[in-house]
């Protein structure tokens, strides 16, 4: 797996290129701003790009400007966005534009470094991958017709993990149920919501994003 | 109709009434000639102190025409006049005599307590001249219903000859205004203890006369009763010269400054326009009102407020003060107001005359007063803005202390730990996980990501998402940026007042807009809670910021009607 590793503070991005070095990954670009990222990805046309999503010059969201255009020109680049402070506007962003090979999460998920080199796999294969706690903040806000009230806490729960982009089988064994129930659940969810059947895991994630955001 | 000075109206009027006692004087003068009763001279008294009274008061009433004391004064020398019949020889004319002959001491009571305003203030001074009158009109009745004249014939007026009833009345009288001239004695005295200096001056004159001539009356009875009783005519000469004396007092506490001038008052234009040596304003009003306790406070807007010569914010006095207040306006505009002493000034129409005269003198010291109540202002909401950033810099400094360098060096001991196994490093990863969500929770707090990433839009509409409530949100797409200042003041607007609403107003619906309106910033938070909120706290600091970049913060917060929070900040 080739990779770019975009981030404007050196010592998190020689971290971060350790880390997927020795997961096995190749890194074959450092950026260390956003207009150096795009010339990276077009020079090097990387499996997966990791970036930050504050970044010079303007250090605002340059990085996720950066990203979605990379999206846009290099639909085979996948692309992992971290972001010091969790934000629901930059995960409807990064969904609406598509949830094929995405990822948005915060940061300090680094740390835990198993879990993180999944997510990296899990985005580098076409997955969609949102951070919990963005998925928190979606699901927590207040709305006039609280369709979310009619669902069970375990409901809730695999409502979450479909919003992070976790497939039916990922949210079996992490709940401990079967799959077939988790399906039913899900069945459930749509009817409740009153969301149109979506068979791809990253296509619901979209559905459930929108739902969550309206 | 007001009488003014020099009027058309009031002239004609005081000459009237000064040729018509003038005449009554001179008819009494011709029928004591003829009449019988003792020597002419001492007769004649009567009359010729009665023009003394008149004199004066005419001079009063001249000078101050919305002044009681001419009138009252004046009223005193008809009264005179009237009681001088009791020594003609003709019945009807000593009947009349006889009715008012102690009337005259009333109205030198009435005198006394009334200087120098004409107005009686204070209970004890309108209990006093009441109980005067009464003594003098319905005590004297039994003298001319029952008894004699004091050394005349039997009036016109007898119902009963009974010498023993208006023997009775008589003692029950002069008891009763003894009573009336003692007391009113000890209320001058103590008035005349407790007046500040400025005024004592101008009371001193009268009202030390006064007391001497309110003792010496009833003193005077006591003393020739007891000791020399064939001084009678002697005494009476000496009382009634006491009590003509005290138009002369009253005339010479007038000079003394406590009866203003109202020509003056004229000249205070030219007084004020003066090239050269132009006194202060407060200083001419002084000397021109005769009240060195006067002073002038202005009316100065944003927010509109009272303030003295320093800027310094005052309050008005209220209607229960000892103090009157004269407002002055330029057209319909409150510009200021003077403030004065209503027993030493009591002609509101006199301050409200020198209120116009001086009016834009008085708005050019407005001007001042205005800059330099700016100028506190400003100090002080700098002042609270430096102790904003301290009390900001100490709480984060105590949040990384207590909180995350304690968490940290717990950490660093567990790490230090020999043998570590499994467990311990799990700790430590969580341990780890922990601090760093803290740290991140911190510096979210300072400056928020999203406002620096996103601007002032996506960092409230992150807010908007942890909020417990639905919000209604009218974000009009800003065009262009927002200068750093504007958009962190705008930001903190919007977190105050979000986290007042979840903290303080049990609101359940809540709307935020922002918009550019003429390239400015506007943020308007709205709830439908339960108001009552003030301009304290975390909103004082915010207004002092949004003051600081020119702009401006208020705050509707009716109680049970909701709290709206505005906030408009030029971005020029």
């Amino acid at each position: 797996m080739r990779v770019v590793v975009a981030e404007d503070q050196a010592l998190m991005r020689e971290g971060l290129v350790l880390l997927l070095e020795q997961d096995g990954a190749e890194v074959v670009g450092r950026a260390a701003d956003a207009p150096d990222l795009l010339r990276k990805v077009g020079a090097h046309r990387p499996d997966l790009v990791v970036a930050d999503i504050r970044m010079p010059p303007r250090n605002a969201d340059d990085g996720l400007q950066a990203a979605l255009r990379i999206r846009a020109e290099h639909p085979e680049t996948a692309v992992l966005l971290l972001s010091q402070h969790v934000q629901r506007s930059y995960a409807t962003e990064l969904v609406e534009q598509g949830t094929v090979a995405v990822g948005y999460l915060l940061k300090d998920r680094v740390a835990d470094v198993a879990s993180f080199l999944a997510d990296v796999h899990r985005v580098a294969a076409g997955g969609c991958v949102l951070d919990p706690e963005v998925v928190a903040t979606m699901m927590a806000r207040p709305r006039r017709d609280d369709l979310l009230e009619r669902l069970t806490p375990r409901q809730l729960e695999v409502l979450s993990l479909m919003a992070e982009g976790r497939s039916n089988r990922a949210i079996a064994e992490r709940l401990t149920l079967t799959t077939k129930a988790v399906g039913r659940h899900v069945t459930h969810i749509y009817e409740t919501l009153g969301l149109g059947l979506a068979e791809e895991d990253h296509r619901r994630v979209l559905a459930v994003v929108r739902y969550l955001s309206r | 109709m007001r009488l003014r000075p020099g009027g058309a109206v009031l002239a004609p009027a005081l000459v009237g009434i000064a040729v018509a006692l003038l005449a009554l004087a001179g008819l009494e003068v011709a029928l004591l000639a003829e009449g019988p009763a003792g020597p002419l001279w001492a007769l004649l008294l009567f009359p010729a102190y009665a023009l003394l009274y008149v004199g004066t008061g005419l001079l009063a009433w001249t000078r101050r025409p919305s002044n009681r004391m001419g009138a009252l004064i004046v009223a005193g020398g008809f009264v005179w006049i009237v009681a001088g019949f009791l020594n003609t020889g003709i019945p009807a004319l000593i009947a009349v005599g006889l009715i008012v002959s102690t009337v005259p001491l009333a109205i030198v009571v009435h005198l006394l307590h009334a200087f120098p305003s004409g107005r009686l203030r204070g209970r004890a001074s309108r209990l006093t001249v009441f109980a005067g009158y009464f003594v003098v009109l319905v005590l004297q009745a039994p003298v001319y219903l029952v008894g004699q004249g004091a050394e005349g014939p039997t009036t016109v007026l007898q119902i009963a000859d009974r010498h023993d009833l208006a023997h009775i009345g008589e003692w029950v009288q002069s008891i009763a205004g003894a009573a009336v001239m003692v007391a009113t004695a000890a209320i001058l005295f103590d008035r005349l203890r407790r007046a500040e200096p400025a005024r004592r001056r101008v009371l001193a004159p009268l009202d030390a006369y006064g007391i001497l001539a309110v003792l010496f009356v009833p003193i005077g009875s006591i003393v020739v009763e007891n000791w020399f009783p064939e001084a009678g005519l002697e005494l009476a000469i000496a009382q009634l010269t006491v009590m003509a004396g005290v138009p002369v007092a009253f005339v010479a506490a007038a000079l003394r400054g406590g009866f203003a001038r109202t020509e003056e008052v004229h000249e205070l234009g030219a007084l004020l326009n003066a090239e050269e040596g132009r006194p202060a304003l407060r200083a001419a009003l002084r000397q021109v009102l005769g009240d060195d306790s006067l002073d002038l406070l202005f009316r100065v807007a944003a927010p509109p407020r009272w303030v003295d010569r320093d800027g310094v914010e005052v309050e008005l006095p209220g209607p229960s003060s000892e103090r009157s207040v004269s407002e002055v306006r330029i057209g319909d505009r409150l510009i200021g107001a003077i403030v004065y002493d209503a027993t030493l000034i009591a002609d509101d129409e006199l301050v409200a005359e020198a209120a116009r005269v001086t009016a834009l003198a008085l708005d050019n010291e407005r001007l001042t007063a205005e800059l330099l109540a700016g100028r506190e202002r400003l100090r002080v909401s700098r002042a609270r803005l430096v102790e904003a950033t301290d009390a900001e810099r100490r709480r984060i400094a105590r949040d990384l202390h207590d909180g995350l360098q304690t968490r940290l060096v717990l950490l660093a001991m567990l790490a230090g730990r020999p043998a570590a196994d499994e467990e311990t490093a799990a700790a430590l990863s969580s341990g780890l996980q922990e601090a760093i969500v803290e740290l991140r929770e911190l510096v979210q707090g300072v400056v928020p990501a999203a406002l620096t990433e996103r601007g002032l839009c996506a960092a409230a509409v992150d807010l908007t998402d942890r909020m417990p409530i639905p919000v209604e949100l009218d974000l009009e797409p800003l065009p262009g940026e927002l200068p750093v200042g504007v958009e962190t003041a705008g930001y903190f607007v919007v977190s105050e007042a979000f986290s007042n609403v979840v903290k303080h107003s049990r609101a359940g619906e809540l709307r935020l807009s922002i918009s550019r309106p003429n390239g400015s910033l506007r943020i308007e938070v709205v709830d439908d809670g339960v108001g009552g909120a003030h301009l304290g706290g975390g909103l004082r600091g915010l207004a002092d910021r949004i003051d600081a970049l020119s702009g401006r913060l208020t705050v509707e917060s009716p109680p049970g009607g909701g709290t709206r929070i505005l906030a408009e900040v030029p971005c020029g």
